[in-house]
Order: C-alpha cells, then structure tokens, then sequence
C-alpha cells in the first residue's frame, strides 16, 4: 500500500480516498478530494492556483531547495523486511519531520522580515514627507496656560469689583 | 424598441459548461500537446489522411490547439486570433506533471519549470502540399 500524491493540490491520497481519472493515452491522474477533481476537469493549470503546493513552491513562498526534502521519494526499489532496519527508519522518519518543519518555518519567517524592513522604510517615508501635520505634544501649551491664567485674573478682578 | 439579443459569438460557450467539463468531451491536455509538438509526430499530424468525417477532411490541423480547420483560411485566420495566442503562451511553458507534483509535496527538491520556446507551425510548407 501506498500513499499516493495529489496530481493538483499535492496532498497525500491514502488508500480508498479520492478518485482517479485515466486518460485514453493510459496516463492515471489521482484527486485527493472533489475539489481537485472538478479544478483538473476545468483544465486549470496547478501553477496558477494559489492553494496548490505547486503554486507555493513555484512563487517562492515555500522553502524548495533543502537536503530535507531528499529523503522520502518514489525509489520503486523493494526493501527485504529487517526489524532493525524498520525500527530505526520510524525513528529517522520522525527526527526528518522536525528538522524540516523548523527549516520550513525558519524559512517563512526569513521572508517576511522582507516586508517588515519594507513597510518600516515606507512609514519613515511618509513622515517625512507630511511632517507639516505632525504637532509637537507641547505645542501651543504655553499660550493655553496664559490665556487660563489671564481669564482667572479677570475673574478676580471682576469679583472684587462687584465685591 | 425591440430589445437586444446577445448572441454569444465564436466557439466559446457554445454548450454549458458541465457539459464541457465532461470526460467525454475532453480536450486535449497541454501536456499531451507537448508531445505532438514532437517532430515525427507533428508531421504525422499536419499530413493526415483525407478523412471525410473531420472537418476540411482532416487537412488543416492547428497543432497548439488541437483543431481541424475546413479550409486554409479559416486556418491562417485561426493565426491570428486571440485563442491561438493564448493557447501558444500557456504552452510555452514546460507540462505539469505528477513527478512536479511529487516534488512540490516535499519528495525531492523543488525545481522551477523552465520555459519553451513556441512558435506557430510553419504555413509555407502547407500552401506547397497543397
């Protein structure tokens, strides 16, 4: 038993899920879900399908090149049944996933300080640009401060007047 | 004032597209159109038999886009129409395979599809053959 890939989406297709077109030149195409399916009969292009891991790959959202990804393949090399060989392969298995899902992280994380840096130049750009609209926190405090002592004063003036 | 009639024009749409979608109206797949892009099997394919049940009995046959044409004309004005175009620049890329999908997943590196270069099938040899 294998689990197959997704011809569209990529997505693993475990054994008794999806379905499979064969084309009258043989060729077997297999769909993980309807979705799949329906897009493939539309004739849309995998690339260009934002959900797909293709497109993920292919626009540089997703780490592609990585020792990581050397490990689990289509060999189509049968393998005698050893205990040890197969003890120590879950083993293994286990240990790959986490180093890659770290590199994979890493990697996005390194991508979007991109947009960061981008976004932090532009803010200072457009500071500067519109410094007129900026206010100082103190500005006019002064004048305010004189005017409210200025009024008290009448005030007084004008109770002692009709005092 | 009578009101308009949209006729929808050309080969689009001409039945609903479930209707299209069906596999037994499938077209043929860009990748298969890859392969008739071949040298001995293009030749094959531009010098076909007569067969009466194909339109133009099978004599203009546009490559990229898998259609018989009736006459020259219509061929050579097939050329010059956006469907033709469109049709040259999604082939000028390398076909999606199931092997690109595997690699996508995380089995094996990633490699990016390189780009072809696609022209429209020489028209001169065609006029001689006929």
């Amino acid at each position: 038993m294998r689990v197959e890939r997704c011809y569209f989406c990529a997505g693993p297709v475990y054994p008794g899920h999806g379905v499979s077109f064969v084309r009258n030149d043989c060729k077997v195409f297999r769909f993980c879900k309807s979705k799949c399916h329906k897009n493939f009969k539309k004739k849309r292009n995998p690339r260009k399908v934002r959900w797909t891991k293709a497109f993920r790959k292919a626009a540089g959202k997703e780490l592609t090149v990585d020792n990581c990804f050397e490990f689990e393949k289509r060999r189509n090399e049968p393998v005698k049944y050893q205990r040890e060989l197969w003890t120590k392969t879950v083993d293994v298995m286990k240990r790959v996933e986490e180093i890659k899902q770290r590199r994979q992280a890493r990697f996005i994380m390194n991508r979007l300080k991109k947009g960061k840096e981008l976004q932090k130049a532009q803010d200072i750009k457009e500071v500067k640009q519109n410094i007129h609209l900026i206010r100082a926190p103190h500005a006019g405090k002064a004048k305010q401060l004189e005017e409210k002592m200025v009024q008290q004063l009448e005030e007084a003036v004008a109770m002692e007047d009709s005092a | 004032m009578a009101p308009s009639r949209s006729r929808q024009t050309g080969s689009h749409k001409a039945h609903s597209l479930a209707r299209q979608w069906k596999a037994k109206r499938r077209r043929r797949d860009l990748d298969q159109i890859h392969q008739d892009l071949l040298p001995e099997n293009a030749a094959k394919l531009l010098r076909q038999e007569p067969d009466a049940e194909l339109p133009g009995s099978a004599q203009h046959y546009c490559l990229h886009c898998a259609r018989y044409f009736v006459d020259l004309k219509s061929l050579k004005d097939h050329f010059k129409s956006k469907v033709h175009k469109r049709r040259l620049k999604q082939l000028s890329e390398e076909p999606y395979t199931q092997e690109e999908a595997e690699r996508a997943a995380g089995m094996g590196s990633y490699i990016p599809p390189k780009t072809v270069e696609i022209h429209t099938q020489p028209l001169d040899e065609m006029e001689e053959s006929n």
